[in-house]
């Protein structure tokens, strides 16, 4: 009895491995290029799944292991792949190792299923330090175009006219509707983003400021929402930086029902002061939520809201 | 049979997902950034005008404003806010942020500046300078500050464009 079922589980495991989606390594066509020493960082921890130079232990190959990690590649080089990322432009491969060294500071790479398995993979806190001095100095604010300049005095004539938008508002791809209000909410943070050269303001709505009067931000209670604003670094004439031009505003909307397939946020966002709806079609709230990743323990939320003073007004 | 053992054992494990917090995405708030001390009004309850950074002296600032000036700064290009426009310019110590390389978010509150626009009886209008430092904040206002340009300082930040 027992050894037939052994035996019958045996055929099954044997069958289980004729079940396999191809992974294959297309040619490296274009190689991220970086010194010796940051190359071999990334090639042990990440090109597993972020290249086309995947290469597997024999545990990885068996069924139902090689499943899951046949799946990680896939998803994994269709986010980054390091063997097309050298043919991109500067400023794209400057984004994404930032992008990079965030993912592993937080923890969120390589895949913790991954390292489990594959000890050698995780980064060790010299190999990130490594990591961080080779994109340092954060490229400095690079100095604005003076047709940027331009532009954005030009963009500020129109909106202070009330003329820069063309009303009414298309909706996001996902069918979100613009919240025009959103610059009548309080401001609970703003960044100085040196590597994409913008500033940011997080603003958000009652029903968030409350939550952060009382504490309750994990989960954010359904009907928060945060706009974050984001304007060009603008250098003004005594070496300071000020908001230049204004190139979009994203929207999180908190309902665990209703958004339960996008991490509980409806996701949107416009761009440029056309407010043009970005994406094109709802699949682009995947992007948001991938990034968004990491926080997942602390509800997707990247920003900690600036305590309040005084309670609420 | 032990390879089977091994791989849906290493599935198991892999599936169960037991990893230690990571201190950089435990929740949190910025209690640094607080405006807490000795300040008659609060400006984070009041709307947006601008933002901005001194890279020299690594701080960051928001400036707000209350409804009369909020509402002035962005129907007009003009700097002569009315009487009953307050703006608030607010500093912050500039540090990294933990979840984000590249980005610099607001730490230690440095200082709130007000200017408190008033229209006299003869109808000209004055500006009332008040200047606060530390957090918490206390009150360092020098009777020279008027001279210092701080308020017209404060007047040439123009609004941040928000369709
Ligand atoms: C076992 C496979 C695996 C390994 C190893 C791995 N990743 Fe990933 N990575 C993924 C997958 C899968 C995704 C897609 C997002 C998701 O579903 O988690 C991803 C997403 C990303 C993203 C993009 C997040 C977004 O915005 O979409 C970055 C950046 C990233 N990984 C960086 C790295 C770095 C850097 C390393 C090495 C230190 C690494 N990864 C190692 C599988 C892996
Ligand atoms: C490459 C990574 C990345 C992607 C992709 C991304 N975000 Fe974010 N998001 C961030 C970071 C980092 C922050 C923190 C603020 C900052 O420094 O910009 C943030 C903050 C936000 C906030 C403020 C609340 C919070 O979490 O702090 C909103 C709203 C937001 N993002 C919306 C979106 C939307 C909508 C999309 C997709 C259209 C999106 N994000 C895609 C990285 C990303």
């Amino acid at each position: 009895m027992i050894v037939r079922t052994i035996a019958g589980l045996a055929l099954v495991f044997l069958l289980l491995q004729l079940v396999r989606p191809k992974l294959t390594n297309p040619p490296a066509t274009a190689d991220f290029e970086a010194p010796a020493d940051v190359k071999e960082i990334l090639r042990k921890a990440c090109y597993a799944c972020h290249s086309n130079e995947t290469r597997l232990s024999w545990f990885d190959e068996i069924v139902p292991a090689y499943q899951l990690v046949a799946s990680d590649v896939k998803r994994g080089r269709m986010v980054l792949n390091f063997s097309e990322l050298g043919a991109q432009p500067k400023a794209r491969r400057n984004a994404v190792l930032f992008e990079a060294v965030s993912q592993i500071q937080m923890g969120a790479m390589p895949l913790s299923r991954y390292t489990r398995l594959h000890p050698e993979a995780v980064v060790t806190p010299g190999e990130l330090a490594a990591l961080r001095d080779y994109i340092l100095p954060v490229p400095p604010a690079r100095p604005t175009a003076q047709l940027d300049i331009e532009a954005a005095d030009a963009q500020y004539r129109q909106w202070i006219a009330g003329a820069s938008t063309s009303h009414p508002v298309q909706a996001a791809p996902n069918g979100i509707a613009f919240l025009p209000g959103y610059k009548n909410w309080r401001a609970i943070s703003s960044t100085d983003r040196t590597d994409t050269n913008t500033l940011k303001m997080i603003l958000a709505n009652d029903v968030a400021i409350r939550a952060i009067a009382e504490h309750k931000i994990n989960p954010w209670p359904n009907g928060t929402v945060f706009a974050k604003v984001s304007w060009m670094r603008q250098p003004d004439e005594n070496g300071g930086i000020r908001t230049g031009k204004f190139e979009q505003v994203a929207f999180m909307i908190k309902n665990s029902e209703k958004y339960a397939s996008t991490a509980g946020w409806g996701w949107a966002q416009w761009m440029g002061a056309e407010l043009k709806p970005f994406g094109i079609d709802a699949n682009f709230a995947r992007e948001c939520v991938a990034c968004h990743l990491p926080l997942r323990k602390n509800d997707y939320v990247f920003t900690a809201p600036i305590a309040a003073a005084r309670g609420p007004a | 049979m032990s390879i089977l053992y091994f791989s849906v054992a290493a599935t198991l494990l892999a599936l169960a997902g037991c990893s230690a917090p990571n201190p950089r995405v435990e929740t949190r708030l910025n209690a640094n950034a607080a405006l807490t001390g000795d300040i008659p009004v609060d400006p984070l309850q009041w709307r947006v005008i601008t933002s901005g950074v001194d890279p020299r002296n690594s701080t960051m600032f928001t400036l707000f404003g209350n409804d009369a000036a909020i509402q002035y700064s962005r129907i007009s290009t003009a700097r002569n806010y009315p009487g009953g426009a307050v703006l608030a310019l607010v500093t912050w110590q500039q540090q990294e942020d933990s979840r984000w390389y590249g980005g610099k978010i607001p730490a230690q509150l440095k200082s709130v500046e007000l200017v408190d626009v008033r229209a006299s009886d003869d109808g000209r209008l004055l500006n009332l300078y008040r200047a606060y430092e530390g957090s918490p904040l206390r009150e360092t206002t020098r009777l020279k500050s008027q001279a210092d340009g701080r308020p017209t300082y404060l007047f040439s930040l123009r609004a941040a464009v928000m369709p």
